[in-house]
C-alpha cells in the first residue's frame, strides 16, 4: 500500500543505479505482459499459473492477478479446459485438483511471512480453502481447516498484534466450529463442537507471554460470556469468574503504565453495567447491591495502586470514570469525597495535558467545577 | 495518468523546528506524479492508480487548486478504469473492485462530471449504482455488510465505501441502509470502538468506516460517544501524532481516520489540536513537497491527502475545508448532499 517506516534518503540515484532499475522494470512489465497475453489466449494452467506465482511473488497487491489464479483454477477444477491434459506437467504426469489445491497453500506460506499485513494474500488463502473443501474429500478438508490453526499460532508467535492474523484466525475458529457442528449432525446441545474453552487457553498463553497484548485481551472478553453460555453455568460459577478475571487483572496491574490491562479492567466493570447486553454479560443475577460492592471493592483497589504509583494517569482516569458510574448506582454512603475527586482530577490535569478538553467536559460532568 | 508512485527519492531527511505547511510544493509534489515511469515503484503501484487519483486531486482541491490537474486527461483515465458490469478497477484492464469503483465515484463528484460521465458512457452512473448494490449481502449471518467483488470478501470499508458512493449518486435507496446499520452495531465493541467484522478488536480505520457509515445513515445516535471518544481520544501520543490502536505507533494515515472519528461524534477537542497540527507539519518534505507517515520518512500521495485533510479539519489557515464524513471538499460534498447526510 502506501510507504511505511521507509526512511527519506536523499542521495541523488548514479546512472548505475537507474539501469538497475529499468532492468527491474523491464522485467516485470514483461511478465505483466505476457501474463495479460496467456490470460486473453487461454492459455493452460500450470504454464500461466507459473507466471502469476512469480509476479504475485515480487507484487502480491496486483489483486487482478489473484483473480486470474482463481479463474484459472476454476476452469481447471470444473472441468472446462480442454488445453491442459498433456501439457500440464512437462513429465506428462497429469496434475490432479489435490496437487493445484494443495500446492497453492504451499507457494502462500512464504508470501504470508514476507507480506504479512497484504490483505489479498490471506483472502486468497481463505478461498483455496473454500475450493479444498469443495473438491477434495471431507477428510483432507478437514485436516488442511485444522492446520490453518498452527499457521496462524505462528504467524501471531512472530507478531502477536498482527491484525489480520488474530481476524484469519477467529474466521478459522468458526469454520472449525462449522466443520465439527456438521460431523455431529442431530445431535443438539449448545455448544457442540464449541472452540471456546481452547481460545480461552490461548489468550491466557498469550498474556502470560507478554501482558500488553490488547488483541488477546479483546479476545478474551468476547469468550467469557460464550463460554458460560455453552457450559450453561450456573450462578455460582458466573460469580467466580467473574471475580477470577477481576483479580487476574489487577495482580496484572502491578505495573498501571499498560493501556491494554485499563481496557480490558473496563471491559470487565462493562459487564457489571445495568444496561450491559445479555451477551456480553458474564453474572446474569446483578442486584444493586452486588453493582455498588463491584464498584466499591475496585475503586480502593485502585486506590492502592496509587500507593506505588502517584504518577500514572491511568490510575486517575479509572478512578474518576468508575467514580462517574458508581454515582449512578445510588450507593448510600461513598468511599470517596468530593475533595478526593477533584485531587484526582487535578492530578490527572497536570499528568495528561494533551486531554485537558476531555478534563473540562468530565470536570463539568463530575460537577466538580467550583 | 497516474498519481501513485514509490517514495522515490527525498528531499530534506527531517522537517525543521515548526515549519510552515508548504504549499507550493506540496501541489508540484503531486503534479510531478504522472512523470514518474522511470522508478519501479511506479510500476509496482499500478493496482493503486484510481485511488491515487482521488487522493491527489481531493489533496489538490484542498490546497485551493483544483485545476492543477488537466481534467479532460483525468476524465479519461476514470472511464477508462470502467468495466460493462458497473465497476471500476484499479486502471485498465484491473478487475472491478469496489475500493476503485467508490474512488470513481469521488473523482467525478469532485469534478462534478456525472453528466458527462453519462453522455460518454450511456446510463453510467445507474451501472455503477447497482453494481454497488448488487454487492450487498442481503442475508445470513454476514447479512448487511457488502462485499468487496465477485469473490465475496466482506469488510466494513467495503460497506462504508457503498454508502459513500451511493450517497453521492442519489442512489442510497438501492440498498438496504437499515440492514447495514444493524451489522454496523455487530461490529461494536464494548469500548465504544469498532472492528472489521463483529468479535472483530477495536481499530482507528474500522471505526472511522463505521461512524462514516453511520453518519451518512443519520445514525450517529446509535454510537456511545463518551466511551468511544475516551478510546479516540486515547490514540494521541506525546508527540502529538495518533495511532491505530493500543500500544502502537503513531502514523498521519491513522491521525486522520481518529481525528474524522472524533469530528463526527463532536469531541475533536478531547485531544490537543496544535500538537497534532506540528506533528503533521514535522512530516513534510520541505524541499520536494509531499508527507510521510512518521517524521523523516519517505512521502508518498496518500499521506499527503490524510496530513492535509486533518490540517484542514483542525482549521489550518489556506486550506479549503474537508468534509470529515467523505474525506473530501465540503464545497463538493454540499453539491450532491442536500443537507440530510452531513451533520458533523
Ligand atoms: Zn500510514
Amino acid at each position: 500500500m502506501a510507504s511505511h517506516d521507509r526512511p527519506r534518503v536523499t542521495a541523488e540515484r548514479t546512472d548505475k543505479d537507474l539501469q538497475r532499475e529499468k532492468r527491474k522494470i523491464d522485467e516485470y512489465r514483461s511478465l505483466v505482459e505476457r501474463i495479460e497475453t496467456r490470460v486473453a489466449e487461454g492459455g493452460s494452467e500450470a504454464d500461466v499459473l507459473d507466471l502469476t506465482s512469480d509476479l504475485l511473488s515480487r507484487n502480491p497487491e496486483y489483486y487482478t492477478v489473484w483473480n486470474h489464479r482463481r479463474r484459472l483454477l476454476l476452469r481447471y477444477l470444473e472441468g472446462g479446459d480442454t488445453s491442459n491434459d498433456a501439457s500440464v506437467d512437462p513429465n506428462n504426469k497429469q496434475a490432479s485438483p489435490q496437487d493445484y489445491l494443495l500446492d497453492d497453500l504451499r507457494f502462500l506460506i512464504p508470501l504470508l511471512q514476507q507480506f504479512p499485513k497484504c490483505y489479498w494474500v490471506w483472502n486468497y488463502r481463505l478461498w483455496i480453502l473454500e475450493q479444498i473443501e469443495r473438491y477434495l474429500p471431507r477428510q483432507q478438508a478437514d485436516s488442511c481447516w485444522q492446520r490453518e490453526l498452527d499457521l496462524v499460532a505462528k504467524m501471531l508467535a512472530r507478531d502477536e498484534r498482527n491484525f489480520h492474523g488474530w481476524a484469519y484466525r477467529r474466521i478459522i475458529v468458526d469454520q472449525l466450529e462449522r466443520l465439527a457442528q456438521e460431523a455431529v449432525h442431530g445431535e443438539e446441545g449448545a455448544g457442540q463442537g464449541s472452540r471456546s474453552q481452547e481460545e480461552f487457553d490461548y489468550t491466557t498463553k498469550m498474556i502470560h507471554s507478554k501482558l500488553s497484548n490488547f488483541s488477546a485481551w479483546h479476545y478474551r472478553s468476547k469468550l467469557i460470556p460464550r463460554i458460560l453460555d455453552e457450559q450453561e453455568a450456573d450462578d455460582t460459577a458466573r460469580r467466580k469468574v467473574l471475580d477470577d478475571e477481576l483479580d487476574l487483572i489487577q495482580n496484572a496491574l502491578i505495573d498501571p503504565n499498560d493501556q491494554s490491562l485499563w481496557f480490558y479492567h473496563q471491559s470487565l466493570m462493562y459487564t457489571i453495567a445495568p444496561d450491559c447486553p445479555r451477551d456480553s454479560a458474564i453474572v446474569l443475577t446483578l442486584t444493586n447491591t452486588d453493582r455498588v460492592h463491584y464498584y466499591e471493592q475496585e475503586i480502593s483497589r485502585i486506590r492502592e495502586i496509587l500507593e506505588d504509583w502517584d504518577d500514572c494517569k491511568w490510575v486517575y482516569q479509572a478512578l474518576l470514570k468508575y467514580a462517574a458510574e458508581y454515582q449512578t448506582l445510588d450507593a448510600g454512603s461513598k468511599v470517596y469525597s468530593n475533595t478526593d475527586m477533584r485531587t484526582w482530577l487535578s492530578k490527572l490535569r497536570q499528568l495528561d495535558p494533551l486531554r485537558s478538553g476531555r478534563w473540562d467536559d468530565l470536570e463539568k460532568h463530575l460537577d466538580l467545577s467550583t | 495518468m497516474s498519481l501513485v508512485a514509490g517514495p522515490g527519492r527525498g528531499g530534506a531527511t527531517q522537517a525543521t523546528e515548526s515549519v510552515p505547511l508548504v504549499m507550493d510544493k506540496h501541489i508540484k509534489y503531486i503534479q510531478d506524479l504522472n512523470e514518474r515511469k522511470d522508478e519501479y515503484e511506479y510500476w509496482l503501484t499500478e493496482h493503486l492508480r484510481l485511488n491515487g487519483i482521488y487522493w491527489g486531486l481531493t489533496a489538490l482541491h484542498l490546497l485551493r487548486h483544483p485545476d492543477a490537474l488537466p481534467r479532460a486527461e483525468v476524465l479519461d483515465f476514470v472511464i477508462d478504469c470502467m468495466h460493462e458490469n458497473g465497476g471500476f478497477g484499479a486502471a485498465k484492464g484491473h478487475d472491478p473492485h469496489m475500493l476503485y469503483t467508490v474512488s470513481a465515484v469521488q473523482v467525478l463528484a469532485t469534478l462534478d462530471a456525472f453528466d458527462e460521465f453519462n453522455q460518454q458512457v450511456g446510463d453510467g452512473t445507474n451501472k455503477v449504482g447497482h453494481f454497488i448494490s448488487n454487492l450487498q449481502v442481503r442475508e445470513g449471518v454476514d447479512a448487511g455488510t457488502f462485499a468487496g467483488d465477485e469473490f465475496g470478501e466482506t469488510d466494513t470499508r467495503f460497506l462504508y465505501g457503498a454508502l459513500n458512493a451511493l450517497s453521492l449518486l442519489g442512489m442510497l435507496p438501492l440498498v438496504d441502509v437499515p440492514l447495514a446499520v444493524e451489522h454496523i452495531q455487530k461490529c461494536q465493541n464494548s469500548d465504544g470502538a469498532y472492528g472489521l467484522r463483529p468479535g472483530g478488536e477495536s481499530h482507528a480505520g474500522q471505526v472511522f468506516t463505521c461512524v462514516g457509515a453511520l453518519a451518512i445513515a443519520g445514525r450517529l445516535d446509535l454510537v456511545d460517544r463518551d466511551r468511544l471518544g475516551e478510546w479516540l481520544s486515547e490514540r494521541q501520543l506525546p508527540n502529538g501524532g495518533l495511532n491505530g490502536r493500543p500500544e502502537k505507533r503513531e502514523d498521519v494515515c491513522y491521525s486522520w481516520w481518529v481525528l474524522t472519528s472524533l469530528a463526527m461524534i463532536e469531541r475533536l477537542h478531547w485531544i490537543d489540536g496544535q500538537k497534532l497540527i506540528d506533528f503533521i507539519l514535522g512530516c513534510q518534505d520541505p524541499d520536494i513537497g509531499g508527507i510521510s507517515d512518521r517524521p523523516g520518512n519517505m512521502v508518498d500521495v496518500f499521506h499527503t491527502l490524510f496530513g492535509i485533510a486533518g490540517l484542514s479539519l483542525l482549521k489550518h489557515p489556506g486550506l479549503e475545508e474537508v468534509d470529515p464524513v467523505y474525506c473530501m471538499p465540503k464545497l463538493v460534498t454540499s453539491k450532491f448532499l442536500t443537507g440530510t447526510t452531513t451533520k458533523s
